[in-house]
């Protein structure tokens, strides 16, 4: 049965808000990601330290946000197969989140202490990228344009905050764990493989904007795989009926 | 500061030393003053700075390893990880992207990539990223939607960026996993490592059977004697050794091991002046009985001293020597053999036949522990055929069997509370039944000193 997904390139089935915020997570942690990539390279600085921890506090807002969320969803015992099935997939989809921010973390941490800032001679590397990175962070925190009003010690100081965060993020996965009971290996993906393609996000266009697109989801032939096996099934059942008749009646008559 | 980098399965890793090691050059490498000299690449119309090249002074050998990590990567042919010593183009790889052991590079994040890689390229990858994307999709299936959602926002992200650093960015993360995930040619592995690998196999196959059929024919060529002889043999030792058994027949003066007292072992020990009766009755069991004793072997060469025949015995201890020995002082043992033994016109010839002494010197040129083995054969089988039933019907061993002592059965003092009794740790299991157990013991130790036939 045809589905159609439409929205900016979010596709998947639309469930409401839970999906707006896990969006918001996925987004913020793919441009915490593209931030620490930046780091220990020539285009860190100060700003960046600052951005670093903004988009780090905002990703750790909407992951404490999205679990509440999901818990209390998975937690309830009314809902159907069907939704319970799609929350496992959402719940799935989060803790990748969840897991992708904190190894990010840490290795901020890690690449944080190597490459400090306030030192006579900074050793960052010449890696070629000599543009800022404030529309990145501006797109994580969805404003138009960053402030910073951080102090000029920022890289000492965040890193102290940065090890409890680190700690807390730990805690909240164990927690989790503890909590949910979802197999992660039991949930099956929406995407087929390639779907990425299906939309037309390229690297030359740089226009975000609304794209609508149908795409049907090639369920037949999983459904005509379990007809087949019903048939065949079906087929051995009568078979063994058949051949147990006869032996009886062959054996009631000799 | 520490903080815990452990891993999935809560195993504390550790970055790698030569890594350390590594990161350390490179950053020291960039220092303005001391560093490398960075030059601006020019694309078309965007310019990037921070590219440098490595000359032969400096150390290619180290850059070479740069390159392999994937500290550095090639501007020009990004597939080619070696380091080129001419005029070719280098970049710094950003700190996140370097190799490290704590961080290995997840499957997740190489299927991140393909999806980036297939979204920019329109679908077109290569071989093997199609076959590593196709099987990552099977193996990582149930975070499959998490994949294309982060390619998709990465790939967003990387858009608020300049052009110039769109590009660096791109070039990092394909030198990245260049390095983590190498491509493998499917036909190239196909084609060599198999048909090597199947003709190891059939090789090692072959080498395998022939070795079993071989030792199938030892085992069937052994000598094999029946049971019935084997047993009557056996029967023929036991009744031989009976009288000397010291648990079967006891032992005079009195057994150490509950008498405490040693004068057995004094009696039997090797520089005694006058050994046991029993003891020399045992040499005319078998040649080798003779020569295990030490007393008997030196009773021996008194004898073959007298026949003129003493080299053979000292040549067979010489090779006892060399085969038990110091594998450090073989060559000089095997050395010191020949000169004395084996050499023609030596000091103590012995009797080797022609084609015993051919393998011997063959051998000798590359001495190890059992060169000297057939030698040392060849005279204890001389030795056994004929010195040494002479031995035993001389004069010499006749009377020192005449002198040979038998020892006094220890004196029981008349008083049993008197007796010495044995010093054995008591057994926990038996703790309650100690009072039993000191009468049993009595009794035993009245038993034990009789030689009494069983």
């Amino acid at each position: 049965k045809p589905e159609c997904c439409c929205l900016s390139a979010s596709t998947g089935n639309m469930d409401g808000e839970e999906f707006t915020m896990l969006d918001a997570l996925n987004k913020v942690t793919a441009c915490y990601r593209h931030l620490v990539i930046a780091l220990g390279s020539t285009s860190d600085s100060q700003n960046l330290r600052e951005e670093l921890k903004k988009t780090r506090n905002k990703a750790q807002e909407l992951a404490v946000a999205n679990r509440t969320k999901l818990t209390a969803l998975l937690k309830d015992k009314n809902i159907s197969k069907d939704d319970r099935a799609e929350y496992e997939r959402l719940w799935v989809l989060f803790t990748s989140s969840v897991e992708l921010l904190e190894v990010d973390m840490k290795r901020s941490l890690e690449i944080g202490q190597d490459f400090p800032l306030k030192v006579p001679t900074r050793h960052l590397i010449q890696t070629g990228m000599t543009g800022s990175t404030t529309t990145v962070a501006a797109r994580a925190m969805s404003v138009q344009n960053m402030k910073y009003e951080a102090d000029a010690n920022i890289d000492t100081v965040d890193l102290k905050e940065l090890e409890t965060e680190i700690a807390q993020v730990d805690q909240m996965m164990e927690e989790m764990e503890m909590k949910v009971q979802v197999a992660p290996w039991a949930v099956e993906a929406k995407q087929e493989a390639g779907a990425e393609l299906k939309s037309t996000v390229s690297v030359g266009n740089s226009s975000v904007g609304v794209i609508s697109i149908c795409e049907e989801e090639p369920k037949e032939t999983v459904e005509g795989e379990t007809g087949l096996m019903k048939v065949f099934a079906g087929i051995i059942f009568t078979g063994v009926l058949l051949i147990a008749g006869i032996l009886g009646y062959l054996v009631v008559n000799l | 500061m520490t903080i815990n980098t452990l891993s999935q399965d809560g195993v504390q890793r550790q970055q790698m030393p030569c890594l350390t090691k590594m990161e350390r050059m490179i950053i020291s490498m960039q220092d303005p003053d001391m560093g490398i000299k960075l030059r601006n690449q020019r694309l078309l119309i965007t310019v990037i700075p921070h590219k440098c090249s490595i000359s032969d002074e400096e150390a290619l050998h180290v850059g070479q390893l740069f390159v392999k990590y994937g500290y550095i990567y090639p501007l020009k042919e990004p597939r080619n990880l070696i380091l080129k010593a001419d005029d070719s183009s280098y970049r710094f790889q950003t700190p996140y992207y370097w190799m490290s052991t704590r961080w290995p590079a997840s499957e997740l994040d190489y299927a991140i990539y393909l999806a980036k890689k297939n979204i920019r390229k329109q679908g077109e990858l290569i071989e093997y990223e199609k076959e590593c994307y196709n099987a990552l999709h099977k193996r990582i299936n149930h975070t499959w939607d998490f994949v294309v959602m982060q390619a998709r926002e990465q790939l967003r992200a990387s858009k608020q960026r300049r052009k110039g650093d769109r590009i660096v960015l791109e070039c990092q993360e394909q030198a990245y996993w260049l390095v983590n995930r190498p491509p493998v040619s499917p036909e190239h592995y196909k084609l060599t490592t198999l048909t090597k690998n199947t003709i190891a196999i059939t090789y090692c196959a072959v080498k395998y059977n022939q070795i079993f059929f071989l030792s199938c024919l030892f085992f069937l060529a052994r000598n094999r004697v029946k049971s019935s002889i084997c047993l009557e043999s056996y029967v023929k030792y036991c009744e031989q050794y009976q009288p000397h058994d010291p648990i079967m027949q006891g032992c005079l003066p009195s057994n150490p091991w509950i008498t405490d007292d040693i004068m057995f072992w004094n009696m039997n020990s090797e520089t005694v002046a006058l050994p046991t009766k029993l003891r020399v009755e045992r040499w005319s069991f078998s040649f080798m009985e003779l020569l295990n004793d030490q007393m008997g072997r030196k009773e021996f060469l008194t004898y073959l001293e007298k026949e003129f025949s003493a080299e053979n015995l000292c040549f067979w201890q010489a090779c006892e020597d060399v085969r038990h020995g110091e594998t450090a002082k073989i060559p000089e043992k095997v050395d010191e053999v020949y000169k004395q033994f084996l050499a023609p016109g030596a000091s103590r010839w012995v009797n080797i036949d022609s084609k015993t002494m051919e393998k011997t010197l063959e051998g000798l040129k590359r001495p190890h522990r059992f060169v000297l083995d057939d030698a040392q054969m060849h005279i204890y089988f001389l030795m056994k055929k004929d010195s040494y039933p002479r031995y035993l019907k001389s004069e010499l061993y006749k009377n020192l069997l005449a002198r040979a002592i038998v020892p006094q059965e220890t004196k029981k003092s008349v008083f049993p509370f008197m007796r010495r009794q044995r010093h054995s740790s008591p057994s926990p299991a038996l703790a309650t039944q100690t009072a039993e157990d000191d009468g049993k013991a009595k009794y035993s130790n009245s038993n034990s000193g009789t030689a009494s036939r069983l």
